[in-house]
């Protein structure tokens, strides 16, 4: 038992050993973690900004003294931007439809004196719908405009949606400013990054011949494949280190266990190699293997359940998505890390997870053992 | 002896369409895992084209009712009605919504105070309290739009007697503009996402591999030019882009009931520019003599680039920043955007001048570059 030990320790020693000596792997380890986060947080830093430069243009064909308030109101808002002023509607819709401008307002003739009749007054909102968010945002920006003339009016009445509030109440506590894809971004590292020392461990080994000469060592068979899922545990681990900076750099507070992190990680990670394992069993090139994996990657952000909530996808891939143990993964670190959960809240993701990777793990084994 | 160049430009064309044949796996990455999972996935994301999806729809909602009045019996029927909420759990109170969120069973509950409807009869504002499992990523901007959504639907049902002085005004706000679904916004992205991939891939990988294995170096001691290589390869490449461009938008109009509102021309003639401009990068980093697996590393930070910077998960109007000049400066976002505004709007290809003139000069650029580099730089390559 000490010898498989002592050899499966050698072998996971040489792994990262190599890896040292490879600067690009090194790379794709350590600035994997970094640059993904960092262009993420740059991202969704942008979702929690107090004011935005959308284009808009207004068309106010009214010309009266309540379309002048609107209007210096929607020219003050720190969400959109007026970049045009019309007095014929049609020049602000061709401004929305030539792409010059997200939005048009249209103020039509009779506004003041409708409104000031206590009758409902309207305007209208041309969006490009192309654009996923700033439609949205004209559109808030409208109400909000809308409500404060009425507001001043006296009437003490809502314009737009309805003379209704909405009160969220997230029940983590965080601000619904926080960032909402870090955990889910740690799951992608984790995934990325068990994938390609799975690449480096077999691919590689065989693309330089040296699996055969490890063979005929007096280490088995056994211990040297031991010794790589050790070498991925320890890489992960340290992956989920930097990570774990990077969380308390930006913020974040992590309001479970940490070592239930470091095990859902590892979980996840050997579930990965097991993958890798299988697919290097029929892709014999490592760069072949690598672009599957990247290829792979941007479709897993959405079906995994890394950026969004495998609850907002469409039948077919939320039934994809419940069928990939990686989003039990996913799931099981935001509930860890946001909710602060226990064993007991995630044992079954952990199981699911468990499970899938003894399963494969030993096919995975067999088929790659074979193609050496 | 004038059409020497054409021949020789046909031959390192013909010669990269017989390597390309003898390599299975390339072919199927390439030709179909590419396009057909992405596209695939874009389907099992946003629903298919023809049919509404709503996100929020099927999530499992508590909806506990504390005001017991006309106007709560309303808002939930309105909320039932509106498509965004069909799975609306009654029978929760508020303790106990409160211990089923974080388990899954419920991801948020809906709660109307006592005294909702009271508010609204006096002119005051009725609120409505949502709690929510937010380990979700994004449930609470997607459940609030959503409920704001409903909410504006439920004022024209207000107007009855029992709340109509309520009313008087107001000013409605009435939204106009063609709504497209998720599927048709993802399509535009997923086009350009697989012609970039695919087509980085072939240029640098394939200009490493040459390196790698010496090929490169006597292809340099023939009478070929330069010149004649890039643009063999250019042939080679487009070809492919065509296939995959086909198989993409067939399977998203055929499978996924798109229906793009541009000529299938003008598709292939923005796919073909964005594969020209990826080429010429591609050109570039080749000339550096890096090994495959670092121009997979490069391609993966490109298409990382692209996915955050080119308006698919943000607009690219409220970026902020260093994000808005990244986004500025990628010459690819302005493809992206030629293929949304042809494919959502309609909007005819020469009328985007400045987007065309953009890929155009970029492309012409990176080739000329590319071309420079490749000839300072042949010693290097070829030892």
């Amino acid at each position: 038992m000490s010898r498989l030990l002592q050899d499966s320790s050698t072998v996971a020693l040489k792994e990262v050993r190599e890896l040292t000596r490879d600067p690009v792997s090194l790379a794709l380890t350590i600035m994997f973690p970094i640059l993904l986060v960092t262009i993420f947080v740059a991202i969704v830093s942008s979702f929690s900004a107090t004011s935005y430069d959308i284009p808009v243009v207004i068309a106010d064909l009214d010309g009266s003294a309540s379309s002048s308030r609107l209007l210096d109101g929607l020219t003050a808002s720190p969400d959109i931007k007026v970049t045009q002023i019309f007095y014929d509607d049609g020049q602000a819709i061709r401004a929305v439809e030539s792409g010059e401008a997200v939005g048009a307002i249209i103020i039509p003739k009779g506004f003041e004196e409708t409104l000031l009749s206590g009758r409902e007054a309207y305007i209208i909102v041309q969006t490009d719908n192309s654009k996923t968010l700033t439609p949205l945002l004209v559109y808030s920006a409208a109400i909000t405009k809308t409500r404060e003339l009425t507001s001043d009016y006296g009437n003490q009445l809502q314009g737009g949606a309805a003379s209704l509030e909405v009160i969220s109440r997230p029940i983590s506590g965080r601000p619904l400013s926080g960032d909402p894809i870090l955990p889910g971004m740690l799951g992608m590292i984790t995934i990325l990054g068990a994938f390609d020392d799975a690449v480096n461990a077999i691919t590689r080994e065989r693309e330089r011949g040296t699996f055969p000469r490890l063979i005929l060592t007096p280490v088995n068979v056994f211990s040297i494949y031991a010794g790589k899922m050790f070498a991925t545990l320890l890489l992960n681990g340290a992956r989920t280190t930097l990570m774990i900076i990077i969380f308390a750099l930006t913020g974040l507070v992590i309001r479970g266990n940490i070592l239930m992190v470091y095990l859902t990680t590892s979980l996840m990670a050997m579930f990965t190699l097991a993958v890798g394992l299988t697919l290097s069993s029929r892709i014999r090139s490592s760069s072949t293997l690598t672009i599957l994996e990247i290829a792979l990657t941007f479709p897993l952000f959405q079906l995994a359940g890394s950026f969004s909530s495998p609850e907002f996808l469409a039948p077919g891939g939320k039934a994809i998505s419940k069928m990939l143990p990686w989003t039990y993964g996913n799931i099981a670190l935001r509930k860890i890390i946001y909710l602060g959960l226990g064993l007991e809240a995630v044992s079954s993701h952990l199981l699911i997870l468990s499970i899938s990777t003894i399963i494969l793990l030993p096919i995975a084994t067999v088929l790659s053992k074979r193609t050496m | 002896m004038g059409f020497t160049p054409l021949r020789d430009v046909l031959a390192v064309a013909a010669n990269e369409f017989r390597q390309f044949r003898r390599s299975r796996t390339a072919m199927l990455i390439s030709l179909v895992v590419l396009p057909l999972f992405f596209t695939s996935s874009l389907g099992g994301a946003s629903g298919s084209a023809t049919s509404r999806f709503s996100p929020t729809a099927k999530v499992a909602i508590a909806f506990i009712d504390e005001d017991m009045t006309w106007t709560s019996t309303l808002l939930r029927e309105v909320l039932a009605r509106s498509g965004d909420f069909d799975n609306l759990l009654d029978g929760f109170r508020v303790d106990t919504a409160l211990a089923s969120l974080g388990t899954g069973r419920i991801y948020a509950a809906i709660v109307v105070p006592k005294g909702f409807q009271d508010s609204l009869i006096r002119n005051q504002t009725g609120r409505l309290i949502i709690y929510m499992d937010d380990s979700e990523p994004f449930i609470s901007q997607r459940l609030t739009s959503a409920l704001t959504n409903s909410l504006t639907n439920l004022r024209t049902y207000l107007g009855t007697p029992q709340t109509q002085n309520m009313q008087p005004g107001q000013i409605q706000i009435i939204r106009k503009g063609r709504v497209f679904g998720g599927f048709s916004i993802g399509l535009t992205i997923i086009l350009s996402l697989v012609v970039v991939f695919a087509t980085f891939y072939e240029v640098a990988g394939g200009m490493s591999r040459e390196y790698e294995e010496g090929t490169y170096a006597r292809l340099s001691v023939t009478p070929l030019s330069l010149g004649a290589l890039m643009l063999g390869k250019t042939i080679h490449i487009l070809f492919l882009n065509v296939i995959r461009t086909f198989t993409v938008l067939g399977l998203a109009v055929y499978v996924y009931g798109a229906q793009p509102r541009a000529e299938i021309l003008t598709l292939l003639t923005i796919s073909l520019l964005i594969s020209l401009l990826t080429i010429g990068f591609g050109f570039i980093v080749s000339s550096f003599g890096l090994t495959v697996r670092a121009v997979i590393i490069i391609e993966f930070f490109l298409i990382l680039f692209l996915f955050a910077f080119s308006g698919f998960i943000i607009d690219k109007e409220m970026l902020q920043g260093m994000s808005r000049i990244i986004s500025i400066m990628l010459p690819w976002a302005y493809g992206i955007e030629m293929f949304k505004r042809t494919v959502l709007a309609g909007q005819p290809l020469l009328s985007m001048p400045i987007h065309l003139s953009i890929i155009a000069s970029s492309t012409i650029l990176f080739y000329l570059i590319s071309y420079f580099l490749l000839k300072v730089s042949r010693e290097r390559l070829v030892t």
